[in-house]
């Protein structure tokens, strides 16, 4: 934790390499254990790739949609604060298998003709939407957290509404959002497993089939889980070291250059 | 440039002359009174169904250092606040070098130009450090290259006695050196106004005298400055004038040794008995 502490670069750079090789490299020890899982090896490898994939577009795309949410939530313009509120409200009263379910079988009736949602596709929607929802009461926790006096005393030195968001307002709730981003997205990594229900072939669908074939749950299970593990434990080291580094010149004690 | 004008005579009570004329004078006279900078007429503020300010009236001139003065929740914030637009006045006027606040924005981007603030918290930007504290808003509203406003920035921390401080954060500051860095980032702009609003109440007593020091220098720069204060020495030392606020008006408006020797307002003696 100390090391984090002090080379918060180095250590994203090495779970974001760590991470990389993982998932490049994953299928060869793999196909070194004993049935079922050797045979299967590129199955799971190609699954944790699809689960890593889920996670990284729904992670992006539901910052994004918790800025705006957040952001939204505390708008000046009434009918921006309602239609944030209510998105948040809507997601987070409802469970995400419906919501899967709800997009992989109710929006592609709504879209024109022509246009076909992959299911893969689907389940980055219903999953971006979801961790949007959740995200938006970080980002607007983060900006309540902004104390008002540096605001005013920005708005007395004359700087815009938008410099003052740019400057003082997002990179200080940033700080105190992040913890709660970093857990969502470690959640995001789990909570895609349901997009099993629609057919996609992440880690979880994987998983289920060899079984299937196999009959010996105990060893696949036991290796999902495990590559689960591996997975969160890298997302958290990477967002962990994002908050030191965003912390650098928040503690006293530490000497800054 | 406006033309040369005598010097307007020192009205030493609250005017209520609506039609203010543009004052103005370059020379400072013998009591260093420069031109009219601040006009404020019948300013009156509410919040809600609360009065704040109830017509205050006062003009306050280039080099001036005034201290204000009163009882807790009589309005001197307010005033202070709605003389940079921080709080809008829903009564009266205000006018800054002559541009009327209030009225549009840009009014008020000319006179967040003009006129510097020092809060009671030091506000100071937790996530930068003291030298981008002090560079930022140069280089964001005038335009100033990183250079440029480096090097400012740097000079004014020396005057301040914090060059050696530039790289650290707010944080590792005490609170004494915090509102002498918020002193410097308000100089950066080259205010020709600079409002205190209670500058050292939420300093430790040892930490006082290192910010007043910094405020006594720079009252005789020939900065215009309106102290709200609790430190009656500073305003019988430095001030130049003394404005004693009472339920939301300007009860007295004189010197500080009229004010402190022979107070006009049984409230004024009997805020004085208080604070002494
Ligand atoms: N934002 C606000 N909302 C409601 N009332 C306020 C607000 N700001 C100040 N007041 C009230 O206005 C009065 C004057 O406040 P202030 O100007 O801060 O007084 P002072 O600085 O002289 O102590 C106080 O009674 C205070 O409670
Ligand atoms: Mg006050």
């Amino acid at each position: 934790m100390n090391w984090t502490r002090r080379h918060p670069v180095w250590v994203m750079t090495a779970a974001m390499l760590g991470l990389l090789l993982f998932l490049w490299g994953m299928a060869l020890p793999l196909s070194l254990a004993p049935a079922p899982i050797g045979p299967a090896a590129t199955q799971f490898a190609e699954g944790t790739r699809v689960t890593v994939a889920l996670t990284v577009v729904a992670g992006v795309i539901g910052t994004v949609l918790g800025f705006l949410a957040g952001v939204g939530r505390l708008s000046k313009v009434r009918a921006v604060r309602w239609l944030s509120s209510f998105y948040v409200w809507l997601i987070r009263g409802t469970p995400l298998l419906l919501q899967i379910l709800f997009v992989w079988l109710v929006v592609p009736t709504l879209l024109p003709g022509g246009i076909v949602l992959s299911d893969f596709a689907c389940a980055v929607t219903a999953l971006a939407l979801n961790a949007g929802a959740y995200n938006a009461e970080c980002v607007r926790a983060g900006i309540l957290a902004v104390p008002p006096g540096q605001v005013e005393a920005a708005r007395a030195l004359g700087l815009s509404p938008l410099q003052i968001f740019q400057d003082i307002v997002f990179p200080q709730s940033l700080r105190v959002a992040l913890p709660g981003l970093a857990n969502n997205l470690a959640s995001l990594v789990k909570d895609s497993s349901l997009a099993y229900a629609i057919s996609v072939v992440e880690l979880t669908m994987v998983g289920y089939r060899v079984q299937a074939e196999s009959y010996q749950p105990v060893p696949v299970f036991l290796t999902s889980a495990v590559v689960y593990l591996i997975l969160t434990t890298a997302f958290t080291t990477l967002t962990g070291a994002l908050e030191q580094q965003m912390d650098r010149g928040t503690r006293r004690s530490e000497a800054t250059a | 440039m406006s033309a040369i004008e005598p010097v307007a005579k020192p009205t030493q009570t609250g005017t209520t002359d609506a039609g203010l004329a543009d004052g103005s004078s370059t020379d400072g006279g013998p009591d260093k009174r420069g031109r009219m900078i601040i006009q404020a007429a019948q300013v009156h503020k509410h919040y809600g169904a609360f009065h704040a300010l109830r017509g205050v009236s006062a003009q306050f001139h280039a080099g001036e250092v005034t201290a204000i003065i009163g009882p807790s929740g009589s309005g001197k914030s307010t005033f202070l606040r709605t003389l940079n637009g921080l709080e809008s006045h829903d009564g009266g006027e205000i006018r800054i070098d002559g541009v009327k606040l209030g009225t549009d924005t840009r009014a008020l981007d000319v006179v967040r130009r003009e006129v510097g603030m020092v809060f009671q918290n030091f506000n100071l930007f937790s996530h930068l450090s003291i030298l981008r504290n002090i560079t930022l808003a140069p280089m964001r509203v005038r335009g100033l290259t990183r250079e440029a406003a480096e090097t400012r920035a740097l000079s004014l921390l020396e005057r301040v006695g914090l060059r050696a401080q530039a790289a650290k954060y707010p944080v590792q500051l005490s609170g004494g050196q915090q509102q002498r860095v918020a002193i410097a980032r308000a100089l950066a702009m080259e205010p020709k106004v600079l409002l205190f609003d209670e500058p050292t109440s939420a300093l430790d007593p040892e930490m006082v005298n290192e910010v007043l020091g910094v405020m006594r220098e720079l009252a005789d720069t020939g900065i215009t400055m309106l102290v709200v204060t609790h430190e009656m020495g500073f305003a019988r030392e430095v001030a130049d004038r003394l404005v004693f606020f009472d339920q939301g008006q300007i009860l007295e408006d004189t010197s500080p040794h009229a004010f402190f020797t022979s107070p006009a307002h049984e409230r004024s003696r009997a805020f004085l008995s208080q604070v002494r």
